[in-house]
């Protein structure tokens, strides 16, 4: 390390550099923060920690490794060995076993210890301390420290898909709306209506000609529902291009040459209005409702494309700012392209503030996840998460350890990226701190 | 100020529009046949019924679809492709409709399937004429099955498999002579409709104009003459008119079974948020001029963690612990309202629902008063740093005089866009809690609506809260102008 480092005016002095010098500044944020990489992680191995397959055993003089088996199985790639299919993992007489930490699986229902079984080994019948429930069972025996660990990975889920979604509609939308304004996105007359044209057939060959293609593989499997999704995607960009290759001979008419202006802001800002006019909730819960399948993935989708709004509000606002600063204007000088300068410019320099809403958005996404899967909306029976064990405490009232944990998991999860948000929010603008 | 109020209810109506037609394709797309689910979901024309009792059924079938209003195209316009009539919404029965669709994407001649379609019927109506005796029973039972699964059956093999097995079975009995001729018939037909297909149609998309007879309309604006004109039996009013249809449970209108709910909701979230602004507003001046001392900084923090406690887990928590015997503090009832008979007086029934409505209450104020006194100390906080509260101070003022005269008026304003909230929670109903608590308000109606599968219930309530919604952001953005005079609308 050189000796410059440490004075002061040697140091970085790039905005980032500064947000995390006082980012670092706030413990409970750098707390919360690792607190988040522990979540994620138990999430990612959550078939490691929590699973009745051991991840390594000997058993008849071969080594297996069961659970990347499993893996391998339900992708289609490999199939049980004859002596493994349809066994009780915890029955076989293994040469030599690794077990994970907690050696159930949240759906294993442990028949000797059902009827809600208090935590930490009273009352409970397991053949050694290794297989103790340490938070307890439900009804029908499932283990509930590994339910935990499993809602764990779902609330992960949540975060991250339901996030990536809302992020990246609500920074598209909310970067078009700021930066274009009501004025600013010019076209010509011909390339508007060619646009909408082949947009209108775009939206029929790729969609409407094939719903039922779509629907068919959505009905079978995700994965074939997203190649057949991946068709209709080709179709449409294909569809789009060819008006955007005919527009630059079309234009030199002059009739059809003249530019019109888009109101972007005003066509936005309406579409923010009335998304945030309908209850959310409500709205999540009619649409989960509707589906004939429930699916965790679904619901999570949903609440991603119904949770862009309060990106897309900050992303505006910021680059309405940043729009009119110089360097934007110098970018235009350059003649850079619109869409360069919106992507390579503006959004980068508002996204300090996007981190805060993104916080904040993952709380709230897995605090409504959580709520739905308390009602029992949205999510297949079989699923455990942390909002279907809490329910659970509701037909029992001896089980408090039921009522307990889930909710505490969810309460810090939720806490947590809450105190990351206000850390980021604190330093981002240090004034307010004052 | 006037200007801006008109021009905020002149964006009102196309945002309103915008709701409407959600709603209305949410509620299309909601699964099941709507009729049947209006009838109760019997199965019409059950497999060893009579032909009257069969026709009969047929015609409470279309009585309802037609008291629905689904007898009429869904919109003023259909995108649909050349091979589709602009006519196939007159096939009422959903299953149906969806499985003539279905064959139209395979074929594409329109024609020929509806002819096709036409034959179904044919043997399932010569199969009504087939008397029952013990020689045409068995194999009378597999055709009625086999036809009346052929309505909704698209794929080649499954049709040719049905028509085989048909066939087979009306070669049993002398009985069938009529139904064999018929299905001799629907097999034609069916070949025609595979060598005569034309799937060029199905590329060509076409738009159909309907005009206000669709249901979309009629479910808005109603097919009631608005002053006059002659009322027939059976017209809707329509959405704006209060016409809200009727559920589909019990056949009740859906406005009589909100007002049995919509007091409970009322009393719960006015209670509730009464007693949330009460606290809120007074503790966050308090801890705003406290800044920095411990009492501030634990106020805060805990404000922070209520903040982000799960109302659903408190709820469970409180119930497992406050409402049992288990754990020796069995002081509440757990869920309801309590038992209200002739014979109580006025102060027992008060005390009686009184306790009902503590935990709930509790459950629903905890969240709002936390977040309402973080944003009146932030509030407050960022007036205290304004240059006119340094002049006010010095000049001498007294600190209470500085903060309840001129802080205190400033600092309101954020706490004014959370009043706007109270509207549409108001009615979409604390969700939760009440199912959770069991009070029969809006949240349990609507969320007992879901799962019976009750959509004009649902909607309803969706599209109520939409507008409620806007209405209270319009009075918010109207009582910003009236505390603080410097906002200004006129841009």
């Amino acid at each position: 390390m050189s000796a410059t480092v440490n004075k002061p005016e040697e140091q970085d002095q790039s905005y980032w550099a500064i947000v995390k010098r006082q980012f670092k500044k706030n413990r409970m944020a750098v707390w919360s923060l690792r607190f988040i990489y522990g979540v994620v992680f138990v999430g990612i191995m959550a078939d490691f920690i929590a699973n009745d397959l051991p991840i390594a055993c000997g058993y008849k003089g071969k080594t297996y490794f069961p659970i990347f088996n499993s893996y391998g199985v339900s992708l289609g790639i490999s199939k049980w060995p004859t002596e493994l299919a349809n066994v009780d993992w915890h029955d076989l007489q293994y040469d030599w076993v690794l077990l994970p930490v907690i050696p159930y699986s949240p759906q294993f229902m442990d028949t000797k210890n059902s009827g809600f079984k208090a935590p930490m080994g009273t009352g409970q019948t397991v053949s050694s301390f290794r297989f103790t429930h340490f938070l307890g069972t439900d009804k029908l025996g499932r283990d509930v420290m590994s339910g935990m660990v499993h809602g764990t990975r779902v609330a992960t889920m949540v975060g991250v898909i339901s996030m990536s979604i809302a992020v990246v509609i609500g920074i598209l939308l909310g970067a078009m709306a700021g930066y274009f304004g009501d004025s600013k996105l010019k076209m010509s007359r011909i390339r508007l209506w060619l646009n909408l044209i082949f947009l209108f057939l775009a939206i029929v060959y790729a969609f409407m000609v094939r719903s039922y293609a779509l629907s068919d593989a959505l009905s079978v499997s995700v994965g074939g529902f997203m190649v057949q999704l991946l068709i209709s995607g080709v179709i449409f960009v294909v569809i789009m291009i060819i008006p955007n290759l005919i527009v630059p001979v079309l234009k030199k008419v002059p009739f059809l040459g003249k530019q019109v202006s888009i109101p972007m802001d005003i066509l936005i800002s309406r579409l923010i209005e009335v998304k945030v006019s309908v209850p959310t909730l409500l709205l999540i819960l009619s649409i989960c409702a509707i589906m004939s399948k429930p699916s965790i993935f679904i619901t999570m989708v949903v609440i991603g494309f119904l949770g862009w709004t309060g990106i897309a509000k900050y992303v505006r606002a910021e680059l309405l700012k940043v729009r009119s600063l110089e360097f934007i204007e110098a970018a235009q000088a350059l003649g850079l392209s619109e869409w360069r300068i919106i992507i390579r410019h503006a959004i980068p320099n508002s996204l300090t503030s996007v981190l805060i809403t993104i916080a904040f958005g993952v709380a709230g996404a897995i605090l409504t996840e959580s709520s739905l899967s308390f009602l029992g909306i949205g999510v297949a029976p079989e699923q455990v998460t942390w909002g279907s064990l809490l329910s659970s405490a509701r037909s029992e009232a001896s089980a408090w350890w039921l009522a307990v944990f889930p909710g505490m998991a969810i309460f810090v999860t939720v806490t947590v990226f809450n105190l990351l948000g206000e850390g980021l929010t604190d330093a981002m603008d240090p004034r307010l701190k004052q | 100020m006037f200007k801006y109020v008109l021009k905020r209810i002149f964006y009102f109506i196309p945002t309103l529009a915008i709701i409407a037609l959600v709603t209305f394709s949410l509620s299309k797309m909601a699964p099941g046949d709507p009729v049947k689910l209006a009838l109760g979901n019997k199965d019409n024309g059950g497999e060893a019924g009579q032909a009257a009792e069969k026709i009969a059924g047929e015609k409470a079938y279309n009585a309802m679809a037609e008291k629905m209003g689904l007898h009429l195209p869904t919109f003023y316009i259909s995108l649909s492709t050349a091979a589709e009539p602009d006519t196939l919404y007159k096939y009422t029965k959903r299953a149906e409709r969806e499985t003539l669709q279905r064959l139209i994407s395979q074929y594409g001649n329109w024609p020929q399937i509806e002819k096709y379609y036409a034959n179904i019927r044919k043997v399932q109506y010569a199969m009504y004429e087939v008397r029952q005796d013990s020689t045409t029973y068995q194999p009378g039972r597999e055709l009625n099955n086999q036809v009346n699964g052929l309505f909704q059956l698209y794929k080649d093999e499954e049709i040719l498999a049905s028509l085989a097995t048909m066939k087979d079975a009306a070669a049993l009995s002398p009985a069938f002579t009529d139904a064999a001729r018929a299905i001799k018939q629907l097999d034609e037909s069916y070949s025609a409709v595979k060598t005569n297909a034309t799937n060029a149609k199905n590329y060509i998309p076409v738009i159909h104009f309907f005009g206000i007879k669709n249901q979309f309309h009629r479910w808005l604006f109603g097919d009631k003459p608005w002053f006059f004109g002659e009322e027939k039996l059976g017209q809707s009013a329509g959405f704006l008119r209060a016409d809200f249809g009727f559920s589909y449970s019990d056949k009740r209108p859906v406005w009589s079974k909100m007002k049995d709910a919509l007091p409970w909701t009322l009393l719960l979230n006015f209670v509730s948020i009464f007693l949330a602004y009460i606290i809120a507003i007074p503790l966050g001046v308090w801890s705003a001029r406290q800044k920095g001392s411990l009492a501030d900084n634990i106020i805060t923090f805990i404000l922070f963690l209520l903040n982000s406690l799960p109302v659903f887990w408190i709820a469970t928590l409180l119930i497992t612990f406050l409402t049992t015997p288990e754990y020796g503090m069995n002081w509440f009832p757990n869920f309801g309202l309590g038992d209200i008979d002739s014979e109580m007086n006025a102060w027992d029934v008060f005390t009686e629902r009184a306790v009902h409505l503590i935990l709930p209450v509790l459950c629903l104020t905890y969240g709002s008063w936390a977040y309402l006194s973080r944003q009146m100390r932030g509030g407050v906080l960022s007036v205290l740093r304004q240059d006119y509260i340094r002049t006010a101070r010095a000049k001498g003022l007294p600190d209470n005089k500085v903060i309840w005269k001129h802080a205190f008026r400033n600092s309101l304003i954020p706490i004014i866009t959370i009043f706007a909230g109270i509207f549409p929670s108001a009615i979409a109903g604390a969700f939760i809690i009440e199912n959770i608590f069991a009070i029969p308000g809006m949240g349990k109606l609507s969320f007992e609506a879901l799962f019976a599968r009750d959509y004009p219930l649902v909607f309803t309530v969706m599209m109520l809260s939409a507008i409620l919604t806007l209405i209270g952001n319009l009075v918010a953005d109207i009582m910003y102008a009236v505390v603080d005079p410097r906002i200004s609308f006129s841009k």
